[in-house]
């Protein structure tokens, strides 16, 4: 095998890591929730922003930051759910699609205002750091970004299956109603899982920052990929974000070095047309299906 | 209780104030001198009938469509590409554009409305996408000179002036309209609500649901082609990057959302509300506009989710049509 097909697929699967980990929430969300998330773009970038924020004031690490960039989402991300999309979670989904396209707006405009247009960008010492091996280049902020999106998706999968939590939140997950009579407190158990579907997607902007450029209006691009790998690996079902992160990333890797850049968005939209019609419940079958 | 307009005064009553408003409409370019008021209120119409084209599909099936821009810019490129590069002009290319969308629905509509919910919402939005990324990268991917990628087309200069468009506009969005009011009284249109309030239940009652969806999608296809060749002459030029622009669909979604999904007037009443407010605090807060609209909708879904025209229904029980 050539090494630049090698290369390709090495960079398809860092770039697939990295999708994942910024997917996982987006998941969680609708899973849980039948809840769309169009403002999800905009957790990655409040995520990356709190990084960026912490590293040019008090030149701390983006890794050992994350954490606080958690704490931030989970807050935002459990007030927007209590104060303001649970009171639509009732009605049609088509309301929490305008809803949360409406908290895109505001937000990715207001950070636009505050924090201007320009491109910021978290120069660590190892931003530029490579491993060659074999003649495969992999770039070291990548692999571990790759590595703690393996250990987010594990921690997510522990939490909801060996928790009493992550119990009462896939309960409500599988019938809100029974969970209801059960005596969990559905509206909670809804702000629990906005808030750490939020805590997951900021840490992974935190995560991203040493390699991505910084913007406001970074969001949307982001939330479109997330709708991809979900529906790639099966909306809801958590490990398939994985799948999808890895189909897409190697997918559009490919397409980038052997076809072009441009065409390689247009394989992504159809990768994830074809899916939508073929196999809505993502490639390994265990999505949940309208 | 019955609409108001199937009862014989109703119905009268609602034909003298749509054709009295109609024509007044038509008036207004004979009614005033500037030409700001006179684009303000193609504007206006253009708005209605773009908001009216995804209220017929999407509005009253409740299958939220977030690709409906994708005939938009398919009919801006049969126009633009059928004027400049075959010189056919400027109303047979138009209503081409309008069939050529139509034509490109039928397979789509066919594969899509098998989906439901947001699988349906995502896999009409990565078809719009995925066309703006062909009509980017075809000519450079196969070395031809067809959609000019990211330069975009420059059409003719028509030289006529406002008037002209105003008249355009006027005629799709009274089509349009027209188009609304058959499907409040028909057979077609009652299947329509049947597939949004229970789609299992219509079926085996015996209304053939997908005959419906596909017919209503068609349609509003058809119709956003011959919109988007009609808007494509009036700016002359045109870009992937603008024509396939999902802003563009966000604003159909959210005027008629405004305005009442599912309602003749919903469209009406949100696109002319939004259209004038954006033109008033995009003009006063330029900077701020867009925080401003994301504020807006939060606060529309949160206080009356059934829209202007929902809402006023259900205070003073009042039914329009």
């Amino acid at each position: 095998m050539d090494t630049l097909f090698v290369q390709a697929v090495v960079n398809g699967l860092l770039q697939g890591g990295f999708y994942a980990a910024f997917s996982a929430g987006f998941s969680l969300i609708f899973g849980v929730m039948g809840v769309v998330n169009l403002a999800h773009g905009e957790l990655i970038m409040l995520g990356a922003f709190t990084s960026y924020w912490v590293f040019a004031y008090f030149n701390v690490d983006p890794y050992l930051s994350a954490p606080l960039a958690m704490a931030l989402l989970f807050a935002f991300g459990y007030l927007i759910q209590k104060f303001v999309i649970n009171r639509v979670i009732e009605q049609p989904h088509i309301m929490s699609y305008i809803l949360t396209f409406g908290i895109h707006l505001m937000v990715a405009n207001l950070a636009l205002q505050v924090w201007t247009h320009d491109f910021r960008s978290v120069t660590t010492s190892y931003s530029g750091y490579n491993w060659f091996i074999w003649g495969i280049n992999i770039p070291f902020a990548r692999l571990l970004t790759f590595f703690l999106a393996l250990a987010v998706v594990a921690c997510l999968w522990f939490f909801l299956s060996r928790t009493e939590t992550g119990r009462a939140i896939r309960a409500t997950a599988m019938d809100k109603e029974v969970a209801r009579l059960m005596g969990v407190n559905v509206r909670e158990i809804y702000a629990i899982t906005f808030g750490i579907g939020a805590a997951i997607t900021g840490l992974a902007g935190a995560f991203v920052s040493p390699f991505v450029i910084i913007y406001p209006e970074m969001g949307l691009g982001y939330t479109i990929l997330a709708f991809c790998v979900v529906v790639l690996g099966g909306m809801g079902y958590m490990p398939g974000v994985l799948w999808g992160g890895f189909i897409l990333g190697v997918a559009q890797s490919l397409s980038t070095t052997y076809l072009s850049a441009g065409i390689s968005v247009a394989i992504t939209f159809l990768i994830l047309f074809v899916m939508l019609i073929f196999r809505p419940a993502g490639i390994v079958g265990k999505g949940t299906v309208a | 209780m019955k609409t108001t307009m199937n009862h014989p005064h109703g119905r009268m009553r609602f034909w003298i104030a749509f054709g009295a408003g109609s024509v007044a409409l038509a008036l207004v370019p004979f009614l005033t001198s500037s030409e700001y008021v006179l684009r303000i209120v193609t504007v206006v119409l253009f708005w209605v009938g773009m908001a009216g084209c995804w209220n017929m599909m999407s509005g009253y099936t409740g299958y939220i469509d977030f690709g409906p821009v994708v005939y938009f810019g398919l009919g801006s490129y049969a126009t633009a590409i059928a004027m400049t590069k075959y010189g056919v002009p400027f109303f047979p290319a138009v209503v081409s554009a309008g069939v050529a969308a139509a034509a490109i629905a039928v397979p789509m509509g066919l594969t899509t409305l098998r989906l439901k919910g947001a699988y349906f919402a995502i896999a009409t939005f990565a078809f719009a996408e995925t066309m703006k990324q062909v009509a980017l990268e075809f000519d450079r991917t196969f070395r031809v000179s067809f959609f000019e990628g990211s330069h975009g087309i420059t059409l003719p200069i028509s030289g006529l002036d406002n008037t002209f468009f105003f008249y355009c506009f006027f005629a799709a969005t009274f089509a349009v309209m027209l188009i609304h009011y058959g499907i409040e009284h028909s057979k077609f249109g009652y299947g329509l609500k049947a597939i949004h309030e229970a789609e299992t239940a219509a079926e085996i009652a015996g209304v053939n649901t997908t005959g419906i969806k596909l017919r209503a999608y068609v349609t509003s296809a058809f119709f956003l082609g011959i919109f988007g060749g009609m808007e494509a002459y009036w700016i002359t030029y045109i870009t992937p990057a603008d024509v396939f622009n999902v802003h563009k669909t966000v604003q159909m979604v959210i005027m008629t959302l405004l305005g009442g999904m599912g309602t003749f007037f919903g469209p009406l009443v949100g696109a002319s509300f939004l259209t004038v407010l954006s033109e008033i605090l995009g003009t006063a807060f330029v900077e701020y506009y867009l925080i401003m609209v994301g504020g807006i909708i939060i606060v529309i879904v949160l206080i009356m989710p059934k829209g202007i025209v929902g809402s006023i229904k259900d205070w003073k029980g009042i039914r329009f049509a």
